[in-house]
């Protein structure tokens, strides 16, 4: 049995995206110590990889950073990244205990300048998944150019321990000796905040993802036209060419029941409008058309900014996508039913996004003893009290913030995590007066 | 004066960059007087930049930063912090705004966009070398809070607070609480009853002795500022011979939970008020909740046919509600699918304009399909007509599932399927100057990540009455805002900012122009040796400087944008 360091903080945090960041921040600001754990990393979880954000299309690195910023300077807030708590037991009221694994980083963060000689020195490239795969990083990386904390990390698994980036480090921040660490944390209550995953589409073999070059995915497509994008441009993958007839194909992985996911995912048709709207910017001369069952345009200046991707020229086509197919020079054949018109009809893109939809993230369920951490049959985290306090669980104490209930756009998530917090407070404050 | 300036230019990652040349700015500024280093960033906000200014300012010996940037609005507050981590008085900080103002404004014309981002940045520099050290004013605040408006938003918001130990008085006009909610049966997702809902949360509410639950009441006059605020609010008569009571209240902050309207269609609006088979849906739901009985009656008539035409009142194009209501699509599918459970020969017909039952709602919609009701749709332009013939009501559609295809029936009741409207009665926005948008529901401060707060300190907004909402989504917002009004005053004591007016009572002669000019009601008469001058109250002076141009005789002075900061700037930019 390894040795675990035990430290004690008044409410943990599980995950670090927006949600988890606003829920510890409300705590934080009320005078709770708040013990922040993620897993990636860096804080910011997906909303830092965005673009912009829809309906106000504020730069998304502009609002997050200062936020994420925040979390990390905060008094009251510790962060563990690389970190995951592998269990928690319920002692009693106010009286939680966790298992945290945190796993080296092989940096030492508060050396590191972020300098980049690491990875100039690093002779192993592999995909980099910040950049969903669009292009190639090194063994020895800073994670993405905004990251907080901005520090190189050592991916150990792809490492040949060469030791060219221990030779290349000027503050020789780098340190293959470190080790797994294990805390044991006696925290008061818990607020689960573990995001969602994105469905993968290659579960849809019949829209050739993964087979056809010039299908991306929608988050493909956010980090092409992101401040921080890899091509500088917008590039279709397979050949490099300026697109100019992009399809979108909404649902893909929602309002599906052969992928077993009969919800809908909430954000797809509001981002892929908002993605149109910025290709619209970028390659005015392009044409964009989203193919669609129903434009779910409902949260506040939504409806207003579909009518302005209208205004825009975006193509909206009601209809279902069967099938798509490759040409040789790289373009698309989509098949689809044409619902205005009820015929099956086929069209040429010469890239395909498909947006891919919500998932939940179960993890949060294997954390608590037995079932005691009740899901819903989505494996999202059951909501116990939907209606009047949305965000508690099965478990007195432990509340859930963001998209770890069910899909959410980011003010919905806020929203949520504030009600988190809230509840929160309400526990450490009830059980405190006992 | 200030001798050793910090200059940072950021691209905000092309926001500013594409258009305006960043590193001409840099090379244009770093020989200005005073000025010891200047650096182009791609993120001014990121962290790592931040920690650069910090360490810049250490080791440089600056007594003044510049960042040129984005709007104030979004990062003074991250930049002054920044100077006040690097040992700096955070109020000498001087922001310029050179994309919103040089490159968003200009993206036509790259040169001139930059030459106007020099000038910007000049004028900055300028500034930066009178700036002043300022410190803030700090002041005691209340601790108690009111919520106005008890409907579920409210009571949720007066409940959490009360949790929280913190004094609450819940203000609500009706005389019961529970707002739209209570009115309502079974509510989808759940199938509790809206009703019951209301009645445990208030009878949480009531067990708490440190909450005051004024029903009957209504908010006449709102006086002060955060930490601060004077409530003067009027209670109807309890019994027939009381008087009217009317109760002064001090309080620091203020939740704002006043709700919605229903959309009340207009006579003749699909048939509304002209044809007696014609229903909204908070009717129709209050039909299938309270009907006993095997079939479904209504006026005496046994109902089978129903058809549902969508977003009345909502997503107009000849109206001013452009927006979509959120919460109807699911509510009448989920209505639609209790009429068919409860009662006999149900046969529903369903006009939409696209369904939207977003999320785990879209479950509901699966299954009202599966129950067999006809969903046809139409669009903004072809709206289904309603026209009675005798007895008979026979609803028209152009149905755009089938090929555009004219579709003609005849239904037993149609049911307008309406939205949710901002309150007619705005009276508490105004009072407390609250912004609103185009859609006429208050307006937060950041619709993506501060959706709660608003521009008026101390005031937040819960639930509908900032734009629609179903019922988990308005207890979301209630606890958010609840929270935030919690930890404004939690603490007792409160700072506000030290850029205020300041009035030289020597010169000033009372015109009271100042005070017709002033929004925030800031600005009171007093007498001092005998006359009669104007004074600022600094709690409630937003330094706005409206005041200061419209004095004759030069007696105001805005702190932080002193004569010398304004004219060295004019000057800069000449």
């Amino acid at each position: 049995m390894e040795e675990r360091k035990i430290i004690e903080y008044d409410a943990l945090v599980i995950g670090a995206g927006i949600a988890g960041g606003e829920a510890a921040i409300n705590l934080a600001n009320t005078g709770y110590k708040v013990l922040l754990v993620e897993k990636d990393h860096s804080l910011g979880g997906k909303m830092i990889l965005l673009s912009k954000v829809f309906p106000t299309l504020d730069c998304a690195a502009c609002i997050t950073t200062p936020k994420v910023s925040e979390i990390a300077r905060h008094k009251n807030i510790t962060v563990f990244t690389e970190s995951e708590v592998t269990h928690i037991a319920k002692k009693g009221d106010n009286d939680f205990v966790a298992q945290i694994t945190k796993k080296p980083r092989y940096v030492r963060v508060e050396d590191c300048t972020a300098c980049q000689l690491c990875e100039k020195a690093c002779p192993v490239s592999v995909r980099d998944e910040y950049q969903f795969g669009l292009i190639g990083r090194k063994a020895a990386f800073i994670p993405f150019s905004i990251a907080n904390p901005k520090a190189a990390v050592i991916d150990i698994e792809n490492c040949t321990l060469c030791g060219a980036c221990e030779k290349a480090c000027p503050t020789h921040c780098i340190d293959f000796t470190m080790e797994t660490e294990y805390y044991e944390l006696h925290a008061k209550t818990v607020i689960l905040a573990t995001g969602f995953n994105l469905f993968d589409p290659l579960e849809i073999p019949r829209f050739g993802y993964g087979q056809y070059k010039n299908v991306i995915t929608s988050m493909q497509m956010e980090r092409e036209i992101a401040p921080t994008r890899p091509y500088n441009t917008i590039l279709r993958p397979g050949d490099g060419k300026v697109p100019d007839r992009i399809a979108y194909v909404l649902c893909t992985g929602s309002r599906d029941n052969t992928v077993g996911n009969p919800i809908c995912s909430q954000i797809c048709c509001m981002y892929s409008m908002k993605q149109a709207q910025l290709l619209m910017g970028a390659l005015p001369m392009a044409d964009i058309t989203i193919y669609y069952i129903d434009i779910r345009a409902f949260g506040k200046g939504f409806e207003e900014f579909y009518r302005q991707a209208e205004g825009m020229g975006v193509n909206f086509v009601k209809g279902k996508i069967g099938k798509i197919t490759e040409k040789e020079n790289g373009n698309l054949i989509m098949r689809y039913e044409d619902i205005a018109e009820g015929v099956v009809k086929e069209a040429e893109h010469d890239m395909v996004v498909l947006s891919v939809g919500v998932k939940s993230n179960p993890s949060a369920g294997k954390i608590f003893d037995g079932n005691s951490l009740k899901l819903d049959p989505l494996q999202f985290v059951a909501q116990q009290d939907l209606l009047g306090s949305p965000a508690k669980t099965s478990i007195d104490g432990v509340f859930v913030a963001g998209t770890a209930s069910g899909p959410m756009d980011i003010p919905d998530s806020i929203l949520s995590a504030g009600s988190a917090s809230s509840e929160a407070i309400s526990y450490l404050t009830r059980c405190q007066s006992v | 004066m200030k001798e050793r300036l910090g200059v940072y230019i950021c691209h905000c990652g092309g926001n500013i960059s594409d258009y305006v040349d960043v590193e001409k700015v840099r090379a244009a500024v770093e020989h200005e007087q005073g000025v010891v280093i200047a650096k182009t960033t791609m993120f001014a906000c990121s962290d790592t930049n931040q920690t650069d200014m910090v360490q810049d300012i250490h080791e440089h010996n600056l007594d003044g930063v510049i960042v040129a940037s984005c709007s104030p609005k979004l990062h003074l507050t991250t930049f002054r912090n920044v100077t006040e981590r690097g040992d700096l008085n955070k109020y000498t900080y001087v922001h310029a705004n050179i994309r919103e103002q040089a490159s968003w404004a200009h993206s036509d014309d790259k040169l001139g966009a930059t030459e106007k981002a020099i000038r910007l940045v000049k004028a900055a520099i300028a500034k930066s070398r009178y700036a002043d050290p300022l410190f803030p004013n700090q002041f005691e605040a209340e601790k108690t809070i009111a919520v106005i408006g008890g409907g579920i938003a409210g009571m949720k918001a007066a409940l959490s607070l009360a949790e929280k130990k913190s004094n609450v008085i819940l203000i609500e006009k009706e005389n019961q609480l529970g707002g739209h909610t209570a009115e309502w049966g079974s509510l989808f997702m759940t199938d509790e009853k809206g009703f019951e809902l209301t009645a445990r949360i208030e009878s949480d509410l009531r067990k708490y002795n440190n909450v005051t639950i004024l029903t009957g009441t209504e908010v006449t006059d709102t006086k002060g500022s955060i930490g601060n605020f004077e409530l003067k609010i009027r209670r109807r008569p309890q019994k027939e011979d009381d008087p009217m009571e009317i109760i002064e209240l001090h309080v620091g902050s203020i939740v704002v939970a006043t709700g919605y309207d229903h959309y009340l269609p207009k006579q003749g609006e699909y048939g509304f008020g002209t044809s007696e088979t014609v229903i909204t849906l908070p009717e129709f739901k209050q039909l299938v909740d309270k009907s006993a009985g095997k079939s479904l009656e209504f006026n005496g008539k046994k109902i089978n046919n129903i058809a549902y035409v969508y977003c009345v009142g909502s997503r107009q194009n000849e109206g001013e509600n452009t927006y979509c209501s959120r919460f109807c699509c699911t509510s009448v599918i989920h209505t639609a699918i209790e009429a068919k459970k409860k009662f006999k020969g149900i046969q529903n017909i369903h006009l939409t304009r696209g369904i939207r039952t977003y999320g785990k709602q879209e479950l509901l919609y699966a299954e009202s399909l599966q129950m067999g009701d006809l969903y046809l749709q139409f669009d903004e332009y072809n709206l289904p007509e309603i026209r009675t013939e005798g007895k008979k009501t026979v609803v028209t559609v152009k149905d755009i599932l089938s090929a555009g295809k004219e579709m003609e029936m005849e239904v037993d009741l149609v049911v307008l399927v309406t939205g949710m409207v901002p309150r007619a009665d705005q009276s508490i926005g105004t009072m407390l100057k609250l912004p609103k948008g185009r859609d006429r529901f208050f307006n937060e401060i950041h619709m993506k990540l501060r959706p709660v707060e608003t521009v008026i300190d101390g005031v937040t907004i819960a639930g509908t009455c900032q734009g629609p909402k179903n019922i988990s989504e308005s207890v979301n917002s209630a606890l958010s805002a609840a929270t935030k009004s919690f930890s404004y005053i939690s603490k007792g004591t409160l700072e506000t900012e030290p850029i205020i007016a300041e009035i030289d009572q020597d010169i000033c002669s009372w015109c009271d122009k100042c005070s017709n000019a002033c929004p925030f009601d800031a600005i009171e008469q007093i007498e001092t040796g005998g006359r009669k001058v104007a004074s600022v109250n600094p709690m409630v002076c937003k330094g706005c400087g409206m005041c200061a141009p419209v004095c004759p005789v030069d007696a105001i002075n805005l702190i932080g944008y002193t004569s010398e900061e304004m004219m060295s700037m004019i000057d800069a930019l000449a």
